[in-house]
């Protein structure tokens, strides 16, 4: 209430910002050389023409684009890698939430384990665990096999869609279920006890408070998901065998084997696009939540 | 004082005389391998405020959390109007709670949380419109209806939480230490208002709180408990004035400890001097508790009062207080207080001067040494 405050008020927040600045400066620096150059080069890239032999002609063209949009391949390329992330993160949700809501609730040394656990597939590479689930769901493999044992002719597991949806989600579920804890934080036990003792069954209570009050965590986990799922593309590219196009796999295939750097890069650029639209639907679910 | 006060309010009003609504039969509690309620008995009358009493971790909201069935019992039976509902889920219970933390939802405006139990019990939405409105009115947050409860202050979300509980007049209402969030002033209107919620809807309620005067000025009956078990139960004028044991005497109420002997004649003697005291002694060393206020203060020099206790000592100190007067004395080896309240010309006595404390042989408390 005195002058004392009000002058180291007065100049505090000028130390701080110059601290700030100088904290900032580096990450800041990294991010403009490492990710926003990048980036302005794909989309400029996008606008000119690729020659045979992979190089790049520096012209202005829209022919990249036009091709793209054009083209049926493509616009069921991009439906499929939507369609195909949106499924991965719907049954990684679902295999997810019980996981995390149950780990929110345990405590002590108990939820230490279970959450190193969690992780620790994260140690692993996506490489190994998409092989680790390429012998699991084999032709001879322990699950053909144990099917067949029951008298049922197994599904192709392997080389197709359905390899790749497993071994997404297998891939993607310990990021879902560190971001629906990350925002499960609202979720108070003694909220559902209250609603328990106002007369509402296990179930009523999920509906009304567990979920809502969960949504948040829900939103976080999928955004991520959906995000890694459009831009991974070691899983289907391993577990698709070649038979599954997605818009990640069809990005390596341009600039890895094709050379078409141009299509390449106009196919990143409309990842990006789909990523901004995830954004979008993000901050929409949340501000609808609040 | 605010505890003789409470207790005059109580009398006037008399205690419920309803048969036996709410019933714990040697309930006990083990979590692991620690014995938090090893057994507790007791009932509750319908229509009636009863207090658990009892300092931090005797199991207070342990046993209240076992009658709303958030708890499974390890051991016992509880039965509400006959009815065994030890095994019964939380949801079919028909308890209305208050929890210490209120509990609200936070993602439901004030009126949404106030329907919530309605809405369980699939009233209609015109009857349940209804309701809330009169529930909110009732506690004075009619205009707050479509707050969430993060916009509101402590009080406001405690009436919330209490309109949540009522407004599906339940069988019984269950409060764990509502008003311990709470400043004084407000504090002291919502014990007000609780108690009068509670005796016009005729509810019964078990009441949590650690706080001895809230204990005896809202409630028809008191349970001190302690380390699990109950010390005592008994109307707040039973446990001010008959305390079962020195702790519940020196629990609720201030107390003076002074140590004697009765002998096999049956007489009690402090520091060798005679003393009167109502009812059975038991025989040996005996803790003997006389109340602060209730004790007088005099010169040496004066004659001591007839018909009442007296034991000489010595004056150590006194504090002015505004009504009271808080006066130390030394009783042999022990130190006592005395309260008095002041007059305009009453002079106490030189510190370090030779006195006389004197009492009515009523107030005197008797129990064997070394019952802690
Ligand atoms: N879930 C639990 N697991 C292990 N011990 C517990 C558990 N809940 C309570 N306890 C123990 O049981 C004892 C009684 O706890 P309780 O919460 O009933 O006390 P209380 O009388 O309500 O105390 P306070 O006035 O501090 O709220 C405490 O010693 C506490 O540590
Ligand atoms: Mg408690």
């Amino acid at each position: 209430m005195t002058a004392v405050p009000a002058v180291s008020a007065g100049r505090r927040p000028m130390g701080g910002q110059q601290v700030a600045v100088a904290l900032l400066l580096p990450i800041a620096l990294i991010n403009v050389v490492g990710f926003m150059l990048p980036i302005f080069n794909l989309a400029r890239y996008s606008f000119n023409r690729a020659t045979v032999g992979g190089g790049i002609e520096n012209v202005l063209t829209l022919q990249n684009w036009t091709g793209l949009l054009g083209d049926p391949f493509y616009l069921q390329l991009i439906l499929n890698s939507v369609f195909v992330s949106l499924g991965v993160t719907l049954c990684a949700l679902i295999l997810s939430y019980p996981i995390a809501l149950y780990l929110h609730r345990a405590s002590g040394s108990w939820r230490t384990f279970l959450t190193v656990l969690v992780i620790s597939p994260l140690l692993t590479s996506a490489v190994v665990r998409t092989y680790g689930w390429i012998a699991i769901l084999a032709e001879e493999g322990p699950v053909v096999s144990a099917i067949r044992g029951m008298g049922l002719t197994p599904p192709p597991l392997m080389f197709n869609i359905n390899g790749v949806f497993i071994g997404l989600t297998e891939i993607l579920m310990p990021y879902m279920i560190l971001a629906l804890l990350a925002g499960f934080g609202r979720l108070d036990p003694r909220v559902e006890e209250a609603a328990r003792t106002l007369g509402a069954t296990p179930w009523q209570s999920f509906r009304r408070v567990i979920l809502p009050l969960t949504a948040p965590g829900i939103a976080l986990g999928c955004l991520l998901c959906f995000v890694l799922a459009v831009s991974s593309f070691i899983t289907p590219k391993l577990m698709g065998g070649g038979r599954v196009f997605l818009l990640a796999t069809e990005i390596y295939d341009q600039a890895i084997v094709t050379l078409n750097w141009p299509l390449a890069s106009t196919l990143s650029i409309l990842v990006l696009v789909i990523f901004g639209a995830a954004l979008v639907a993000y901050s929409a679910v949340l501000k609808r939540l609040d | 004082m605010m505890v003789e006060r409470a207790m005059a309010a109580e009398a006037a009003l008399g205690t419920p005389e309803g048969p036996d609504h709410l019933v714990l039969s040697e309930v006990g509690m083990t979590f692991g391998t620690l014995d938090v309620i090893p057994s507790l008995s007791l009932s509750v009358r319908r229509g009636e405020m009863v207090a658990f009493l009892g300092p931090s971790g005797c199991g207070k909201t342990t046993t209240l959390r076992m009658i709303a069935g958030l708890l499974d019992p390890t051991r016992g039976r509880i039965s509400v109007g006959g009815r065994d509902i030890t095994h019964l889920p939380v949801h079919d219970r028909d308890m209305g709670m208050v929890f210490q933390s209120y509990a609200l939802f936070p993602h439901m405006t004030v009126a949404q949380n106030v329907a919530f139990g309605l809405e369980m019990r699939r009233m209609a939405k015109v009857e349940i419109r209804a309701r809330v409105e009169r529930a909110l009115a009732m506690v004075q947050l009619g205009h707050l209806a479509g707050r969430k409860p993060k916009a509101l202050s402590g009080g406001q979300q405690q009436r919330v939480a209490l309109a949540r509980a009522l407004v599906v007049e339940p069988s019984i209402l269950l409060l764990d230490e509502p008003l311990s969030n709470l400043d004084a002033k407000l504090r002291d209107e919502m014990r007000v208002q609780i108690r009068s919620l509670q005796q016009q809807s005729g509810i019964t309620a078990v009441f949590v709180t650690h706080d001895q005067v809230e204990a005896l000025s809202m409630c028809d009956r008191i349970v001190v408990m302690r380390g699990g078990h109950v010390e005592q139960y008994g109307t707040p004028n039973e446990i001010y004035e008959r305390p079962a044991t020195p702790f519940v005497a020196s629990f609720v109420g201030r107390t003076n400890r002074l140590s004697g002997r009765v002998d096999p004649s049956g007489r009690l003697l402090i520091e060798g001097r005679p003393v009167a005291a109502e009812g059975r002694l038991p025989e040996g060393a005996v803790e003997v508790l006389v109340r602060p206020h209730r004790m007088s203060l005099r010169a040496a020099s004066e004659e001591p009062p007839a018909g009442l206790n007296s034991l000489p000592g010595v004056l150590t100190g006194a504090t002015f207080v505004g009504d009271l007067i808080q006066a130390t004395v030394r009783i042999g080896a022990g130190e006592i207080t005395v309260e008095q309240l002041t007059r305009r010309r009453s002079g106490l006595p030189e510190p370090g001067s030779a006195v006389t404390v004197a009492w009515e042989a009523g107030d005197t408390m008797v129990y064997p040494e070394g019952r802690a």
